[in-house]
């Protein structure tokens, strides 16, 4: 098909001016890669679907939505009102706007699995270092993305969580008042907050969609690791890019979609995952709601906040949790990646997952002195299993590992 | 591996694949496209209703209807009058193009009038050339209106933009840009004086 199409006429007179083929056979239909990747080596394609759905999704729904904390007649808020209108009069609002509000939970799942594969597989180190650090920053960047996003509909959990997050920052010494009043825009979140917002939920992706491009250059410059984590040559251990890995891709794409949709035309709120029910309680200043959690994807970094006795310190755990990946590849000095070939990293990565998903389950639960306690201890975990990755090598014995796939 | 393809099947399998493809891909279109036409409260303020009683002998209002600007124009005696007379400077007289589908009131004795009650004219306000709201200069000849309008001037209505006329039953006049008479719309009257547009 690709091929029948670069033999034709036109082809040819871009290619003259663009070297549209040089670029197509080196990025896809000559681009080399493991013949061994496993289905984890799906999620990074899946991450850029997503990424596109939720682009075009929030391109229509900002034709809808209206950033305004102004009363209507009807006593409800501007922004409220437009997000139930998306929901009740635009036609197939209420299909694009659960298409985005499941597709930001689904993004997180999908790039959750990304990173943990990485981690498994050890691709975050030599020489891959840069390609795990830009990955890092877009994590970070979707969690803004996702923060920002979560306050437009302007119900109870966007309202709170607003507050509660920007209240962060007024932790900090010295610049912390100043850092508050410059994200908000006033004394507390408001009118001028909800507007700035929007303007950054609309920022974000662009940096996002630039970031993911390093991203795949990076990767396209270092090439993929694999499941058992060897540097492979020669041709007979590789396979092209395209049509093989587009067509796996692809299979992943349909059972992605199945999955997707399901969830959309059948529990959307994901019996209040991905949609809060308090969300559906217009924004009021006055009085907060009985429980408040962030949404299921930022709960683990809400329970290392919530550890500390000190404010100060919680928020400096939170955020050294996220700072400590950017260091990650430099903690790990380990020759062997693949924790097929590491038995002790094996068991430390895998009580890691579940510790993160501990942490998480924590997070989106009322605080009682039990859960704080498993929480304390799930995040001493977190911490302790990248320091201890600094002397593990010293004492781990590792498999051999093969010398070709 | 080549040689051993069989080459029909690997064909067969990529139009049915690339044409599955095809028609996912255009219904995903659907509702987004769908998205961008007028949402249901839109077309539910589709109506508006008005007491053609407040508006003075003589006298033009202009309201809104589904965003538009409309006319309502009380015509006094004088101007009924007005209705004849020019039959040959109207590019549309009958009003042909575009009535039919628009005002099924439309009879051949209100024809001339293009209204259900002669002295109420009501129209879409904007100019069918490119939609400027024309000027009202109902009086006939140029005494009050200067060069502005031509020297046999029935009197109607004058688009300030690229200068097109139209009669007091704000039918075009020949040597206008805009193609079509101002554009009438449904309306019955629920009461006496009680209009309900849309």
């Amino acid at each position: 098909m690709l091929e029948k199409m670069m033999k034709t006429r036109l082809f040819a007179w871009v290619d003259e001016r663009t070297g549209a083929e040089a670029i197509i056979k080196s990025q896809l239909t000559e681009y080399p890669v493991p013949k061994n990747l496993n289905y984890m080596w799906n999620f990074g394609s899946l991450a850029l679907l997503v990424l596109v759905l939720q682009i075009l999704t929030g391109i229509f729904l900002a034709m809808y939505y209206k950033p305004s904390a102004a009363l209507t007649m009807g006593g409800y808020t501007v922004a409220f009102d437009s997000v139930e209108r998306i929901m009740r009069d635009v036609n197939f609002g209420w299909l694009i706007r659960y298409m985005h509000a499941v597709g930001a939970s689904a993004f997180f799942v999908v790039v959750y699995m990304h990173i943990g594969r990485g981690l498994y597989y050890g691709s975050y180190k030599g020489p891959r270092e840069l390609l795990w650090i830009i990955g890092v920053v877009i994590l970070l960047i979707m969690q803004g993305a996702a923060f920002f996003g979560y306050l437009l509909p302007w119900g109870q959990m966007s309202f709170w969580g607003a507050t509660v997050i920007t209240n962060l920052f007024g932790a900090l010494p010295v610049l912390g008042e100043y850092l508050q009043q410059l994200l908000r825009g006033g004394f507390a979140v408001g009118d001028p907050t909800l507007n700035r917002f929007f303007s950054l939920h609309y920022l974000f992706p662009l940096l996002l969609v630039a970031i993911v491009g390093g991203h795949v250059h990076a990767l396209h410059v270092v090439h993929s690791n694999n499941p058992e984590g060897i540097d492979v040559h020669g041709d007979d251990q590789k396979i092209n890019f395209h049509p093989y890995y587009t067509v796996k891709d692809a299979f992943g794409v349909g059972i992605f979609l199945t999955i997707y949709c399901y969830v959309i035309f059948f529990n959307p709120q994901m019996g209040g995952y991905f949609i809060e029910v308090d969300n559906y309680v217009p924004a009021n200043n006055l009085q907060t709601p009985p429980h408040i959690a962030p949404v299921w994807y930022l709960t683990p970094w809400y329970t290392i906040l919530r550890s500390f006795e000190s404010k100060l310190l919680g928020v400096l755990m939170m955020g050294g949790s996220l700072a400590i990946l950017f260091l990650l590849p430099f903690l790990d000095r380990s020759k062997v990646r693949s924790a097929r070939y590491r038995p002790v990293f094996k068991q430390m990565v895998l009580l890691f997952f579940v510790c993160v998903i501990v942490l998480g389950y924590c997070g989106h639960s009322a605080p009682t002195p039990t859960l704080k306690l498993v929480g304390q201890i799930a995040t001493a975990y977190y911490f302790l299993f990248f320091f201890a990755l600094l002397i593990l090598p010293k004492f781990e014995k590792t498999k051999p590992v093969p010398d070709h796939i | 591996m080549t040689d051993q393809a069989d080459q029909s099947r690997r064909n067969f399998l990529y139009v049915a694949a690339g044409g599955m493809g095809a028609v996912a891909a255009g219904a995903t279109v659907v509702p987004f496209i769908g998205s961008m036409f007028p949402a249901a409260d839109t077309l539910a303020a589709a109506k508006t209703e008005f007491d053609v009683a407040t508006v003075e002998a003589g006298q033009l209002v202009v309201i809104q209807w589904q965003g538009k600007p409309v006319f309502i124009v009380n015509r006094t005696e004088e101007y009924l009058k007005q209705v004849d007379g020019h039959d040959e400077m109207l590019k549309d007289k009958n009003s042909t193009h575009i009535e039919a589908v628009r005002a099924d009131w439309i009879t051949p004795e209100n024809l001339k009038y293009r209204s259900i009650k002669p002295e109420y004219l009501i129209v879409v306000a904007s100019c069918t050339h490119l939609g400027c709201i024309p000027l009202f200069k109902p009086t006939a000849g140029r005494k009050e209106w200067g060069e502005s309008v031509p020297e046999n001037w029935p009197g109607g209505w004058h688009c300030p933009c690229h200068g097109s006329l139209y009669d007091i039953s704000a039918r075009v006049i020949n040597g206008s840009p805009a193609p079509d008479n101002l554009h009438l719309m449904p309306y019955t009257y629920k009461t006496e004086t009680q209009v309900v547009i849309g």
